[in-house]
């Protein structure tokens, strides 16, 4: 178990390097610069010069990155060359809310999937499957930025019930966290329904019957458990997906959280800030796969025990 | 009596492709019962006839006027006679416009999913069958790939090219092709150690021939699965790019961008917003529900559910 932990996070690693290699000079290469950001259209050659070398761009690119690499790990990435402001606290600030936002529609993906898909195949082909299965139909199938364009129609232009958009409370992280969460739960519901019904029809399952143990506990006890390992094998690939959707969902909401920031940074060529940013976003998925697949480790004793042999 | 004359080719029994016509037939059979993979098939039958006379209409420069033609004096009205699904904030007709949108998702969905299909197949199958350091390799370029949230990815190649729809083709085709390579290298792993694979190699059959006829048209079924469930996926992937104004620019008529405008002119017309929205949905949803159907085709161990 260590061993595999330790090799899985000298790979995230190798990951996180490759990819800031990637982030740094893919922006670099980009038609046009901050400078156009900075300095006014009529501003002389010299000062374009002058504000390049107080940011740095004047060296060559190699050393560039090794600035950017040293400034990350000592916990001091600089300031966003649009406004100013300090990354770290930027991202402070961004972070907290993308976070709020984040773990809201986790738990609301996690909260409806696991029950939903889990009592959906107890009741199989009942009307509550049937209306489980539409509700995945659906939540695969309305893309997020439409869903959230009905949505905000609904519940906030017609019924006045939540706020258009903005970043704030409660209310405000409402229809963003379902927006973020609807096509996840979705996925995760049906492999939970699927699984519990691969589960259900397994031998032991019927010795359970044999022996007269009741319904309630051979679902909650037995086929439960097992059915789940799927559901937490697939949450490398759920967090990432969430994590991205932020994008959308933040920039339609105008939520200024971190995938916001990522996309106002983005367009206005702000370097220091997008790359940054994306290389957070980076180390935040790459970190959140190699949880998964611990976890997976842990509740799956058969790869722990391959892990072992290996 | 010479050992070295066989008295059947056996080569070229082992060979032949193994019946295609009654494996189709049965594929068929089990379409016509299942009733979510025929609904899907319809859905994705009109998505494609659409898509290519959506083709039509923005490849060719005489037909432009169909989704670009503006009069104000009918802005924003409801579906009439004239313009059956009404027209949008410059008069222009939402069905024609909606169509040409249906074109770009198609182009895309359709060019780049067969772009990675390509890429995913060979390196997978390669991957799978030699193994070793070859394997190793490979596996290590799709573990990057397939970590990535393509959001992000698409984010940042944007940032590195320029808005457009060229962004979205390449950050879709450096992620998804990992996915098919995934799945073909695991599947090829298995079918490399059967015994008509052993008996093939023993009669002398080139190791690129066994790859094309025996490994590949095993994989099929799968990467078939995968195209439709990716082809959905490039499709809201380049909506969503396109309505965060990323994407496709104007008056290119990207469904997305559809959206992000309509969604201005709620309160006065809700057709600008509905009509590229709904066609989205449709899409995925035909895709969807093909992929599983035919997952349910080729994979009978899932078909009970």
């Amino acid at each position: 178990m260590l061993r595999f932990l330790v090799r899985r996070l000298a790979y995230a690693i190798v990951l996180l390097l490759i990819a800031s290699v990637a982030i740094f000079y893919g922006l670099r290469v980009a038609p046009g610069d901050v400078t156009s950001a900075i300095v006014s259209v009529t501003g002389t050659q010299v000062l374009i010069d002058d504000v390049k070398e107080q940011l740095g761009l004047d060296k060559p690119l190699a050393t560039q990155y090794f600035i950017f690499i040293k400034n990350v790990v000592t916990g001091d990435p600089g300031s966003s060359l649009v406004s100013g402001a300090k990354i770290t606290d930027l991202i402070g600030d961004a972070g907290i809310k993308t976070l709020k936002l984040g773990v809201f529609g986790l738990i609301l993906v996690y909260a409806l999937a696991i029950p939903l898909g889990l009592m959906a195949a107890w009741w199989r082909n009942k009307p509550f499957d049937q209306g489980v299965r539409f509700l995945a139909v659906l939540g695969m199938g309305i893309p997020n930025f439409f869903l959230a364009v009905l949505l905000i129609q609904l519940f906030a232009v017609k019924l006045k019930w939540l706020p258009v958009a903005g970043p704030g409370g409660f209310k405000h992280t409402l229809l963003p966290a379902v927006v973020l969460a609807m096509e996840s739960m979705a996925v995760n519901m049906r492999l939970m329904r699927s699984s519990t019904l691969e589960e259900l029809s397994k031998d032991y399952i019927r010795t359970q019957r044999a022996k007269g143990l009741p319904g309630r506990r051979i679902l909650f006890v037995h086929a439960f458990r097992n059915a789940l390992v799927p559901v937490v094998a697939l949450a490398g690939v759920t967090i990432p997906v969430v994590l991205g959707y932020t994008l959308i969902v933040e920039v339609i909401f105008r939520y200024e959280g971190l995938g916001f920031q990522l996309v106002q940074a983005i367009t206005k060529r702000d370097y220091a800030l997008a790359q940054t940013l994306a290389l957070l976003f980076t180390a935040i998925v790459v970190f959140s796969n190699f949880l998964a697949d611990a976890a997976h480790q842990l509740i799956d004793p058969r790869i722990r025990d391959r892990a072992r042999a290996a | 009596m010479s050992a070295t004359e066989p008295v059947v080719d056996v080569v070229a029994v082992l060979d032949r492709a193994p019946a295609a016509e009654g494996r189709l037939r049965d594929a068929l059979a089990l379409l016509r019962a299942n009733k979510v993979a025929l609904l899907g098939l319809f859905l994705t039958a009109i998505f494609v006839l659409t898509g290519l006379a959506g083709a039509v209409i923005l490849l060719t420069p005489g037909l432009h006027h169909l989704w670009e033609a503006q009069d104000l004096a009918i802005a924003l009205q409801p579906p009439s006679g004239d313009h059956l699904l009404g027209t949008d904030q410059y008069g222009r007709d939402l069905l024609w416009r909606g169509i040409g949108g249906v074109g770009i998702a198609f182009l895309i969905g359709v060019g780049v999913t067969f772009l990675v299909l390509l890429i995913g197949l060979t390196l997978g199958s390669i991957a799978g069958y030699f193994g070793r350091k070859t394997d190793m390799a490979i596996t290590g370029l799709i573990d990057l790939a397939w970590g990535f949230p393509l959001l992000l990815v698409a984010v940042v190649i944007a940032g590195m090219i320029g808005k457009g729809l060229k962004d979205v083709i390449i950050a879709v085709s450096v992620i998804l092709w990992a996915g098919f390579a995934r799945i073909v290298r695991a599947q090829v792993k298995t079918l490399a150690e059967r015994e008509f694979v052993e008996a093939a190699r023993m009669l002398g059959v080139p190791e690129w021939r066994i790859l094309l006829r025996h490994m590949v048209p095993n994989v099929m079924g799968s990467v078939l699965v995968m195209a439709s469930y990716y082809v959905a996926y490039t499709v809201i992937t380049e909506a969503g790019f396109s309505f965060i104004n990323l994407g496709a620019q104007p008056p290119t008529p990207s469904l997305g961008a559809m959206v992000a405008e309509g969604r201005n002119y709620w309160s006065v017309s809700v057709w600008p917003a509905i009509v590229p929205g709904t066609a989205i949905a449709l899409i995925v949803l035909g895709l969807n529900s093909l992929g599983d159907g035919l997952r349910d085709i080729f994979d009978p161990r899932l078909r009970r559910w």
